[in-house]
C-alpha cells in the first residue's frame, strides 16, 4: 500500500454562514469520516510563517501564504493502492459536500 | 451542559441549545446592548469546534469546551474593540470568572436557566413588536440563525435580518435590561411570553409541508421554553396548561401525515404513532395546571386536547364534553377560527345539519374570507348531507385560497368524492 496525504483547503468565511445546528451536523460528518479512516492532523489557527529566499538570503515572514482565500485547514494521511483509490476515498469526505478543495499527494518513505 | 453518553458522541441539538444559553450568559455579562458581540463570540466557539474536533477528537465535555471557548472569544473581542473603555478589565474579569464554572454543576445549570429566562422576558418587552419578539427569542435563546428563522416563517431572509437588527436597536435605544419585571408588570410580561411561545408552537404545528424539519424544531423549541418556565419559580397554572397543550398536540405530529405526505384526519390517525412520552408529559402538566382559580385559554385548549388523547379509539372522544369546552373557550376568547372548530364539535353532538347551521354565521366574517378551512369544513358537511353540487362548489373555493400542497391534494380528493362516477 502506498501513502497519500489529503490536504484540506477551505474558506473559513464559508462556515460563518452556518447555523449552530448545521455546524454540529458538519462536525459530526467530519468525525464520522475520520473514524472510518485515518490519522488526522490539524493545523494551528494562526496564519503560520513563510520563508522566502531572495538572492540566497532567507526571509521569514508571517503568513498568509498567498492571495488565495482558501487556507490549508488540516491534513490526513491515508493508505491506498494508487491515486485512483486515494481519490475514491477522498471523494467520500464531507469537505467535498461543503464545496471546498482537497489536494491529494502521494508520500514516499514512512 | 450535560453528561455525554460516550466520548465522541454529541447530544442531539447540543450546539443549538448550547448556543442559546451561552448567548444568554454572555449577554448578561456584557450587557443587553451588546447581544451581537455575544452572538459573535458564540459563533466563533462553534467554528473553532468545527475546525478542531474532526482532527483532535471531541472533548470529554463538548458543552463545557464550547462554553469556555465562547467566553475566551468574548474576552478577546472585548479587548480588541475599545467600546468598554475603563470598564474593559472589570468585565473581562467577570467573564473569566464565569468561564471557570464547572460543567454539570447543578448550581450553574440553574443560573443558566435563569439567564435564558431573563433573555426571553427581555425579548418579549412591550416596546418590541410581537413578531420581532418571536424572531429575537429564536435567534438569541433558541440558537436558530436568520436563515432558519426565515425558512420557518416562510419569510424573506433579508426582511428577517432587518427585523432582528431593528429589535436589537430598540434594546439599545430604550436601554432595556435583563432585570425581571415585578408585580403586575411581571404577570403581564409572562402573558406576553406565553403568547410568543404559543405563536412559535403554532407556526411550527400548522405547517404541513416545506421545511418540515425546521418547523418541527419550532414546536420543540416552544415546548422547551415552556418547560424552562414551568421548572422555574415563575411557573403558574396557565403556563402548565400551555405546556400541557403543546405536549399533547406535539404528540400527534408523527401521525398527522402518512408516508406519502398526505393528511390523516384526527379521526383516522393511528394512535400507536402518537408519542407516548409527550402524551405523558402533557397529562403531567395538565394535572399541575389545575391548582389555580383562574381558567385561561390554554386550560380549555389543553382540556380539549386531553379529551382527544384520553379516547381509547378515534370514534370515542367525549364529543359533548368537547363541545362544552369549546363553548367555554369562546366565552374567554371569541375568535372565528375557534368558532369553526366548535362547529365541528356541534356536528358530532347534534348532527351535521346543526354543524352546518353553526358555521353559517361565519360565512360573512371578513377574517375568514380567504380561509380555506372554512370552505373545507362547509364542503365536508354538505358532502355528508348529500348536497354534492354545493359541496363541490365549496371545495373549489377552498382550492382557490392559499393552502399547502398536502391540503390541496386532500381537497382535490374531496372534490372527486362530490362527483361519483355514474
Amino acid at each position: 500500500m502506498a501513502q497519500f496525504m489529503l490536504l484540506l483547503y477551505g474558506d473559513p468565511a464559508r462556515w460563518q454562514k452556518l447555523s449552530p445546528e448545521e455546524m454540529q451536523k458538519a462536525t459530526e460528518k467530519y468525525l464520522a469520516w475520520v473514524k472510518k479512516s485515518v490519522d488526522a492532523k490539524r493545523l494551528s489557527d494562526d496564519a503560520g510563517k513563510v520563508i522566502h529566499s531572495h538572492g540566497g538570503k532567507p526571509r521569514v515572514t508571517d503568513g498568509p501564504y498567498s492571495e488565495a482565500k482558501e487556507a490549508l485547514g488540516g491534513y490526513y494521511t491515508i493508505e491506498a493502492a494508487n491515486y485512483d483509490e486515494a481519490v475514491q476515498i477522498a471523494l467520500t469526505h464531507p469537505q467535498v459536500e461543503y464545496g471546498s478543495t482537497i489536494v491529494i499527494r502521494q508520500v514516499y518513505g514512512t | 451542559m450535560s453528561s455525554e453518553a460516550e466520548p465522541g458522541a454529541m447530544l442531539e441539538h447540543l450546539f443549538r441549545h448550547q448556543a442559546g444559553r451561552m448567548v444568554a450568559r454572555l449577554t448578561r455579562l456584557l450587557g443587553p446592548a451588546y447581544i451581537t458581540l455575544a452572538e459573535e463570540a458564540v459563533q466563533e466557539s462553534m467554528l473553532r469546534a468545527l475546525q478542531s474536533w474532526p482532527y483532535q477528537g471531541v472533548p470529554e465535555s463538548p458543552g463545557g469546551w464550547l462554553f469556555r471557548v465562547a467566553h475566551n472569544c468574548a474576552i478577546d473581542a472585548l479587548r480588541r474593540n475599545k467600546i468598554f473603555g475603563d470598564k474593559t478589565d472589570a468585565i473581562a474579569a467577570e467573564i473569566s470568572l464565569s468561564s471557570k464554572a464547572l460543567p454539570a454543576d447543578p448550581e450553574l445549570e440553574e443560573q443558566l436557566g435563569d439567564d435564558e429566562l431573563r433573555m426571553i422576558f427581555m425579548c418579549c418587552h412591550p416596546v418590541i413588536p410581537p413578531e420581532s419578539s418571536v424572531a429575537l427569542s429564536l435567534k438569541t435563546v433558541g440558537g436558530f440563525n436568520v436563515r432558519e428563522i426565515a425558512r420557518a416563517f416562510l419569510a424573506d431572509e433579508a426582511a428577517t435580518a432587518q427585523r432582528l437588527v431593528r429589535a436589537k436597536r430598540l434594546i439599545r435605544d430604550k436601554k432595556l435590561t435583563l432585570e425581571m419585571p415585578r408585580g403586575a408588570e411581571l404577570q403581564q410580561r409572562l402573558d406576553t411570553v406565553c403568547e410568543v411561545i404559543y405563536f412559535m408552537f403554532n407556526e411550527g404545528y400548522s405547517a404541513l409541508e416545506g421545511e418540515a424539519l425546521v418547523r418541527h424544531d419550532l414546536c420543540q423549541e416552544a415546548l422547551r421554553l415552556g418547560l424552562l418556565i414551568t421548572s422555574s419559580s415563575l411557573a403558574t397554572p396557565a403556563v402548565h396548561a400551555l405546556v400541557a397543550l403543546m405536549a399533547l398536540q406535539a404528540a400527534r405530529l408523527p401521525a398527522r401525515t402518512d408516508e406519502a405526505g398526505d393528511i390523516v384526519l384526527l379521526e383516522s390517525q393511528d394512535r400507536d404513532l402518537w408519542d407516548p412520552r409527550l402524551v405523558a408529559l402533557g397529562f403531567h402538566h395538565f394535572e399541575r395546571s389545575m391548582s389555580g382559580e383562574h381558567v385561561s385559554e390554554y386550560h380549555v385548549q389543553a382540556a380539549i386536547a386531553a379529551t382527544h388523547a384520553r379516547a381509547s379509539h378515534a370514534d370515542s372522544p367525549d364529543w359533548p364534553l368537547i363541545l362544552h369546552l369549546y363553548d367555554e373557550l369562546i366565552s374567554i376568547k371569541n375568535s372565528s377560527v375557534i368558532a369553526l372548530n366548535r362547529a365541528v364539535a356541534v356536528s358530532k353532538v347534534h348532527g351535521t345539519a346543526e354543524g352546518l347551521r353553526a358555521i353559517e354565521a361565519l360565512d360573512h366574517n371578513p377574517d375568514l374570507r380567504n380561509y380555506h378551512l372554512l370552505m373545507a369544513v362547509r364542503g365536508h358537511f354538505l358532502l355528508q348531507l348529500g348536497r354534492l353540487n354545493e359541496a363541490a362548489h365549496c371545495f373549489r373555493s377552498a382550492l382557490r385560497c392559499r393552502c399547502s400542497e398536502p391540503e390541496r391534494r386532500f381537497l382535490q380528493k374531496k372534490l372527486v368524492e362530490c362527483d361519483p362516477p355514474e
